[in-house]
């Protein structure tokens, strides 16, 4: 292909749950105080688009669903290399569940019009349902390759190693072909701005983000909003409680040096008769 | 009998192999049709099934639907889903429930299907039930009412110390997928009788766009984490992928055992997806498991409450995975791993038996 693959990758913004910042006592997240980051999984996604485009050509283009301060996620992924970022942002998307979410947002995927590869995180560290990215390829009638974890591109086709249990799978798909990325060997390189001229290379990039990173919404992306937010989930979180406290009583070894603390360790272990002989080789 | 549609389990095989999930998944289907007063159906799908569907039966399915042809021989999304749709549109009425597995396979597809029925699906739950639910919700009007005979789809929720019961009766099938090792099978009865239906499946090319190059799987050196009786786990604090020397050594001194990780340690690329144990990898029901260097969050310990004896090695003392522990060793896993390994042969010389 002359003018290499136009590639979409679909990342969101989650809670940075390992961060104390905006978790309540009681466990519960309080999203409007927690710190925000790129999903983990979506990282990897955003590496395989750009070592695809390194590698073939095109552009990569970023969309993200979520309310405005998501557009923070969309500016660094043009950083690291993204040439454009969409953010759907739209009151009505509310309450989605994966369902509503994946038929916003393939419909933002095909506002964009022709593409060759869609990347999506395998799951998002918030939601944790790996469900939204097959649902996407339904709706787009792609095939799609799940738990990718490494790609090649050849002959204009996508060649996917996929983990099973107990091992992996190479798989090879026709392009369009949705693929949702699980882990990734390499790490997403340095941003694009390092270096000496760091600042002003951000400040000019900054001032071509209104022709880099843009907003839309359900009406614009022509997606029907009975079919999106809240009203178009069919599921609902019903009820939610905190899980029940566990264990209180367990027996410490701590005030003595290694050998000892394991040395009663294990005589605790005979004393409160655990059959551990049973287990041993 | 009631009045209800039934509840349909998707059932995996692997190469005329059926995966312990299947007979979990009849075990929770069995309870809930149960309360329900229907039946449980079993799809399987796969090429020369042999005896797969008579065991499905005496595993507690009462009706098993089998779509055995070649072009199954292995898992594709396409064809299994082409399978999965012909059948349900082809009964007499939809399941009322769709329960498959939390694999690489019911992950998969499950969405897939729920996405062209455009119904819900709960990811990878922990507790099946049935119940009522009442919705007031006046943000939309067009779910308000009180329903009866609800699939609660239980599962933690992202992060937090909390549980989430997900309600979806708007639409049928009402499905979920659930976690292996996180329901119990209900136990092989060879007395059991049912009916066994082979549906013939027509295919499309399109069906076929995907291409099986290769598979390969170890069976030696795949992660039998639901299946072992002892896990040795790592997190975090093995700091390099070259620690989880320390925790293969120390799972060799067993008998059935696996070695586990952390989701910090798998994210940092230290140790393959396969062995993460916790709430986005598997849950496990070992007699002992041994955490080596993980803090304890939230997701872990859902993926370890069913163990018999929790031991944790931390340097921290404040870690919460001194909370649900039974023993804890505070101190540098590095000195404390190789004398586990020493000790546990010396205070437990192995059982005679075979």
């Amino acid at each position: 292909m002359s003018d290499g693959y136009r590639i979409v990758v679909l990342i969101k913004q989650v809670p940075d749950t390992s961060s104390k910042a905006g978790v309540n006592p009681d466990g519960t997240i309080d999203r409007a105080r927690a710190k925000r980051m790129l999903n983990t999984f979506d990282k990897y996604a955003l590496q395989k688009a750009l070592e695809v485009k390194a590698a073939h050509g095109g552009e990569v283009l970023a969309i993200s669903m979520g309310p405005p301060p998501a557009l923070e996620i969309l500016v660094e992924a043009c950083e690291y290399g993204a040439d454009k970022g969409y953010l759907l942002t739209d009151r009505r998307l509310a309450a989605s569940d994966t369902l509503s979410t994946a038929y916003a947002l393939h419909k933002a995927v095909q506002y964009l019009g022709r593409v060759d590869l869609v990347f999506t995180g395998l799951q998002t560290t918030d939601g944790d349902t790996a469900q939204t990215g097959p649902q996407i390829a339904e709706r787009l009638d792609l095939p799609q390759i799940t738990y990718c974890e490494r790609l090649e591109i050849v002959d204009g086709k996508a060649r996917v190693r996929r983990v099973v249990e107990g091992g992996y799978q190479w798989l090879e798909t026709p392009l369009p072909a949705l693929i949702t990325v699980a882990n990734s060997a390499t790490k997403l390189q340095h941003k694009r701005f390092g270096g000496v001229y760091a600042v002003k290379e951000l400040q000019r990039h900054k001032e071509r983000m209104d022709q880099t990173v843009f907003i839309v919404d359900l009406d614009k992306v022509g997606a029907d909003s009975n079919k999106a937010g809240l009203v178009g989930s069919p599921t609902v979180v019903g009820k939610t409680w905190k899980m029940g406290e566990i264990g209180g009583s367990c027996v410490m070894f701590l005030g003595d040096s290694p050998k000892h603390n394991v040395e009663h360790l294990m005589a605790r272990l005979k004393e409160d008769n655990r059959h551990i002989e049973e287990l041993i080789q | 009998m009631s009045n209800l549609a039934d509840v349909l389990v998707i059932a995996d095989q692997l190469q005329g192999d059926l995966q312990p999930i299947a007979l979990e998944l009849l075990g929770a289907a069995r309870g809930l049709a149960e309360k329900l007063g229907v039946k449980v159906q079993a799809l399987v799908m796969g090429h020369e099934l042999g005896d797969i569907p008579q065991r499905l039966i005496w595993n507690g399915a009462d009706e098993v639907f089998v779509v055995d042809q070649p072009e199954l021989k292995e898992y594709t999304t396409l064809t299994y889903r082409r399978a999965t749709i012909s059948v349900l549109e082809g009964m007499s009425r939809p399941p009322h429930i769709v329960l498959c597995g939390a694999t690489t396979i019911g992950r998969d597809l499950a969405p897939r299907i729920a996405a062209y029925f455009e119904t819900g699906l709960t990811a990878d739950c922990t507790e099946l039930d049935i119940g009522e639910y009442e919705h007031k919700g006046k943000a939309d009007p067009s779910k308000v009412g009180t329903f009866h005979n609800c699939l609660y789809a239980i599962r933690p929720s992202f992060g937090e110390s909390l549980k989430a019961r997900i309600i979806g009766p708007w639409k049928n099938p009402q499905m979920a997928t659930a976690r292996t090792g996180a329901m119990v099978p209900c136990g092989e009865d060879t007395t059991r009788t049912g009916k066994i239906t082979v549906i013939p499946v027509k295919f499309e090319d399109s069906d076929f766009r995907v291409k099986v190059i290769e598979t390969v799987r170890d069976v030696s050196k795949a992660v039998d984490l639901t299946g072992a009786r002892v896990i040795v786990s790592g997190g975090f604090g093995l700091a390099s992928a070259e620690g989880f020397r320390l925790v293969e050594d120390l799972a060799s001194v067993f008998k059935k055992s696996a070695v586990g990780a952390s989701r910090k340690a798998v994210d940092a690329g230290w140790i393959p997806y396969a062995h993460q144990v916790g709430q986005t990898g598997k849950t496990v029901r070992p007699a002992l498991y041994i955490a080596l260097g993980i803090s304890g969050a939230i997701q872990h310990r859902v993926g370890i409450t069913h163990s018999d004896v929790i031991l944790a090695v931390n340097k921290d003392e404040s870690a919460p995975i001194f909370q649900f522990a039974n023993y804890g060793i505070v101190g540098d896993l590095f000195e404390i791993a190789p004398l586990l390994k020493e000790n546990f042969k010396k205070a437990f010389p192995a059982s005679k038996e075979v």
